[in-house]
């Protein structure tokens, strides 16, 4: 875009560099606050006019998170359950966005469609009837509980993403493959998944953020304490009187940590599956 | 001149048929191989969605009795929607959740194209922003409602702290109905509208950079420029994803469960708030049931709407 | 025995287009066989089917003497270089190459071995160890060709290899493909639309049209003997000047619009056929090389024409004129004729350098009779005996 040289003290205030420093203010002050508060000391959290500052700083909060309240219990079946469903959504998504992206199929077009309407469906329509499901199963409050809804609402948009990856690769890859000699199914292992990698990563990294910041289910089908999930198990911290937001805010921090490291590092793969078309939030 | 179609190389046109030649064999097997890769997805995600949306549907429309170990349902009827359509909590759900929408959405495709038009120019650091933009996205919704809660609350909140300092007074946001739909539609804001500008310079990211040194050269404003340049091209993107996001806003249901619990009142209750209370607080399956399907069909409602939106998506990429 | 035996090998999709014609044709074993024709015309069609990857609808095809309709693409023992080389972008030269071998379960050893002595063939050996994407066109080409080579196949095929590249390397490339096939020695069907890579690569030419076989000779048969007007038109560049024209008595004279030419005995009797048309028309044809300035004392047949436009290559002078004869065009020879804003009458003629041609006088040609080609108008078939 138009590149103006700016000169003098211009190059550094100016109308961009101030509009930046206010976006930055914008999202970084209410984290500052999440990360500061978890550093007060419990006494200090609920004081009046608040502390800008931590004064002491005190990690009291950590460890009580994790020895008053089962915060360690929560982290390990978020990652548990994230884990798995991911590598579910993607063992299963893969096959079927290169099918739906490469194969000549009848019916391609309608199904895709579908598979975008049922991306946008609202959990609540079908909580409790997978409740009664679950429960006839005797699979009320466990793994599995979280790990098949969870597949099942994300594969949709990861077969689009993966489809779209999957459109991307030369259509001579297969052809190539069946004349060196490569029965299909190692031409998609070999040759295509290579190739697609990009798009399995971008898959993954939002399945993850999906599965670790889920709520209503896992609040409906996981309530008894060592099935919970992270936002439950935060959610639910105190009781009715007292809001322990200083553990909470020390529980999130911890538990934001992971999910923000692997958003920055798979960001490129964020930022294109964004654009790739079909966006969600 | 004269053309010539040089008879001499055609066939000779008799009444005979093309030979019929033998099927396609290939193109057959390989789509054999396309189902056979694609059932376990599709039937997952039908085995979890379909069915259970059925046994929703017909939930509604029974007599639902919640026991100590499951379900008594009797009879057909009409009586939970009947309820639904009377009881005004549901209609306030309904705008509630609409208007919601609405003016979040909004706000956030404004302030988010602000970012990103900002963010577009910027020459050293855009990677790092990009990245520092991600960070409220990732972040679990029930945390972001406990930290607005935090800055909300009525005795220690930062915010009350500051409206002290200017002189405002002692607000109880979340304890008064107006304020906790704003304080609400605020951490909402916040956490959406990073996201949307990442949409946005993404889109703008690519968009050609000619057209902007033509604009220039005939002579354009900035601001006409964005209008009438830079706005048209984005408005696939721009549309794609404002649709998805209102899709998708049907249900609501973290943010106001744990900020507020729906309250005042029922004041921030959404559909799904409402649909999760009778279900699950007052036993009500029935009512429930009928809240859920509602929603799901006027979700349904707003896809075929959109159809052709989706269908071109889907054309778009077919190859 | 024919390496490659195609017997009224025909294709016709689904949806009803009948894309190749009783196409019947024989490669001999190390023969450099081009299939050439404007898009659409079913070489590619072709080269697919022979393939594998394209269905036979009916016909036979034989590869090495044995019937392959049914047999996939690895049991006929083909290799194929791709328009776009489809190269693995995520292996390496050295894996991309050996890919094939690998699929085989060949011992490291011998795929190692293979692979160094198809790289050092190709003047690959320096980059065995890079991926595509790290390689510049021309090599990226070798690569996939070294794919094809590896696997010592009974026949290579190639789809338009050099059309991805910029008009200098393609030049280049055509020399280099030609020396490597001589070199292997293994019977090549080449695909292309350029009739120059066509003449210059090919032992023998395959021109196709609309599904159609047209004529397959050496390329310099094709020049001089074109069965029809369509192959007259193709081959040749720039394209042969076609005109209607009427036979004199005999068949011993043709007059082009105002403009009488006569034809020697020589002529004549090599077209004994043309003594059938007199009083009628036919279709002339003039190839530009054939129609150098008539230097004053010429007393052969001349041909005059008013100059549009001169221009000037260094090596010759490629004069624009018109007669006042009608012009004829071959339907799909060139994509231009649909194009251009055609007048009648034009012509083109390649002249002396030296020649003082002026855009607005008129200039006079020496036809060289020894090239003149006549059609059937209507048929479109070349006038022999």
């Amino acid at each position: 875009m138009r590149n103006r040289k700016r000169t003098g003290w211009h190059r550094v205030i100016n109308g961009v560099n101030i509009s930046t420093f206010l976006v930055v203010l914008f999202i970084g002050l209410p984290l500052y606050w999440l990360i500061a508060s978890s550093f007060k000391t419990p006494a200090n959290i609920g004081v009046d006019p608040p502390q800008y500052f931590p004064d002491p700083l005190s990690i009291a909060n950590y460890k009580s998170a994790f020895v008053q309240y089962d915060f360690g219990v929560y982290f390990r079946n978020s990652l548990i359950i994230t884990l798995i469903s991911t590598a579910l959504v993607l063992g299963l998504g893969t096959l079927a966005g290169y099918a739906l992206g490469r194969l000549p199929m009848r019916g391609k077009f309608t199904l895709l469609v579908a598979l975008l309407m049922i991306s946008v469906f609202p959990e609540i329509a079908l909580i409790a009837p997978l409740y009664l499901l679950l429960h006839h199963l005797g699979w009320l409050n466990s793994y599995q509980a979280l790990i098949i809804p969870y597949t099942a609402f994300n594969l949709p948009f990861a077969i689009w993403i993966l489809r779209n990856y999957m459109l991307g690769i030369p259509k001579e890859m297969e052809e190539t493959g069946r004349i060196d000699g490569a029965s299909p199914l190692r031409t998609v292992w070999s040759i295509i998944l290579p190739q697609a990698l990009p798009g399995i990563f971008t898959a993954g990294i939002f399945c993850f953020t999906a599965c670790w910041t889920e709520f209503l289910m896992a609040l409906t089908f996981n309530i008894s304490n060592n099935y919970r999930t992270i936002p439950v198990g935060v959610s639910q911290f105190g009781t009715i009187d007292v809001t322990p937001y200083a553990t909470i805010f020390a529980a999130s921090v911890v538990a934001t940590v992971p999910i923000g490291i692997l958003v920055f590092i798979f960001r490129k793969f964020v930022i294109s599956g964004l654009t790739s078309g079909a966006v969600k939030g | 001149m004269t053309t010539i179609s040089s008879a001499a190389g055609q066939p000779a046109v008799t009444a005979a048929a093309p030979p019929a030649g033998r099927p396609d064999v290939n193109r057959r097997k390989l789509a054999r191989m396309g189902w056979i890769f694609a059932a376990p997805a599709l039937i997952f995600v039908a085995g979890v969605t379909i069915f259970p949306i059925l046994y929703s549907v017909v939930m509604s429309l029974r007599n639902v009795n919640a026991t100590g170990n499951g379900f008594v349902m009797t009879g057909v009827t009409g009586a939970n929607y009947s309820a639904l359509i009377h009881a005004a909590v549901w209609r306030y759900a309904l705008g509630f959740t609409i208007v919601y929408t609405i003016i979040t959405v909004v706000v956030e495709l404004v302030l988010g194209t602000a970012i990103a038009l900002v963010l577009e120019r910027l020459t050293a650091g855009r990677g790092w922003m990009m990245a520092l933009l991600l960070i409220p996205w990732s972040m679990i919704t029930v945390i972001n409602a406990e930290l607005w809660g935090y800055i909300y609350e009525g005795t220690y909140g930062a915010l009350q702290a500051i409206f002290q300092a200017i002189g405002l007074g002692h607000p109880n946001i979340l304890g008064t109905s107006t304020p906790a739909i704003i304080g609400m539609m605020v951490a909402d804001i916040w956490k959406t509208t990073p996201f949307v500008a990442i949409i946005v310079l993404a889109g703008l990211v690519m968009l050609p950079g000619d057209i902007y040194e033509a604009a220039e050269i005939d002579g354009a404003s900035g601001w006409y420029t964005f209008w009438h340049v830079t706005l048209p091209l984005l408005r696939p993107t721009l549309a794609l994803a404002v649709m998805f996001r209102v899709l998708q806003a049907f249900g609501l249901f973290d943010l106001p469960y744990v900020l507020t619990g729906g309250g005042p009142g029922t004041a921030t209750t959404s559909l799904a708030v409402l649909g999760y209370d009778a279900m699950f607080k007052n036993l009500d399956f029935g009512g429930g049931a009928a809240v859920a399907t509602s929603t799901a069909l006027l979700v349904l409602l707003g896809c075929l709407l959109s159809l052709r939106t989706f269908r071109v998506q889907v054309g778009k990429e077919n190859t | 025995m024919a390496t490659v035996s195609m017997d009224q090998v025909n294709k016709v999709y689904p949806n009803g287009f009948h894309a190749v014609h009783d196409l019947s044709l024989e490669i001999a074993d190390g023969e450099f066989m081009v299939l050439v024709g404007p898009s659409g015309c079913g070489k590619t069609t072709a080269l697919r089917m022979v393939a594998g990857l394209e269905d036979i609808s009916s016909g036979t095809m034989r590869i090495g003497g044995r019937e392959v309709n049914d047999l996939s693409p690895k049991e006929r023992d083909i290799a194929m270089v791709f328009q776009n080389y489809a190269l693995y972008p995520h292996m390496t030269v050295a894996e991309n190459i050996g890919f094939a071998l690998k699929l085989r379960k060949l011992s490291k050893d011998k795929v190692n071995a293979k692979v160094t002595e198809t790289a050092e063939i190709l003047g690959l050996t320096e980059w065995l160890d890079r991926k595509p994407g790290q390689l510049s066109g021309g090599q990226r080409q070798r690569v996939a060709m070294g794919r094809a080579i590896v696997r010592e196949p009974s026949v290579f095929l190639m789809d338009e290899p050099l059309s991805n590249l910029d008009a200098k390397l393609r030049v280049q490339m055509r020399a280099e493909v030609s020396r490597i096939q001589r070199r292997i020695g293994v019977a090549t069907i080449y695909v292309t639309h350029d009739q120059i890579e066509a003449m210059t690569m090919g032992d023998r030419v395959a021109v196709m049209r609309a599904g159609v076989l047209q004529q397959c000779d050496s390329p310099q048969v094709l020049y001089d003997r074109p069965d029809n007007i369509f192959v007259a038109a193709f081959i040749g560049s720039p394209a042969m000047n076609l005109y209607e024209a009427t036979v004199g008595d005999g068949g011993r004279s043709v007059k082009l619009g105002s403009q009488h030419i006569d034809l020697p005995d020589a002529v004549t009797v090599a077209h004994s056929a043309l003594a059938s048309y007199a009083g009628k028309a036919v279709v002339v044809g003039l190839r530009p090389e054939h129609l150098p300035a008539a230097h004053a004392g010429f007393t052969g047949p001349v041909l005059a024409g008013d100059v549009d436009l001169v221009e000037a290559l260094g090596s010759e002078l490629v004069v624009h004129f018109t007669i006042d004869a009608k012009r004829v065009v071959a339907e799909g020879a060139h994509a231009a004729d649909a194009e251009a804003a055609t007048i009648s009458g034009e012509g083109v003629a390649r002249v002396d350098p030296r020649t003082p041609a002026k855009a607005g006088e008129r200039l006079n040609f020496a036809v060289d009779v020894d090239g003149i080609q006549f059609f059937d108008p209507d048929s479109g078939a070349a006038i022999w005996s």
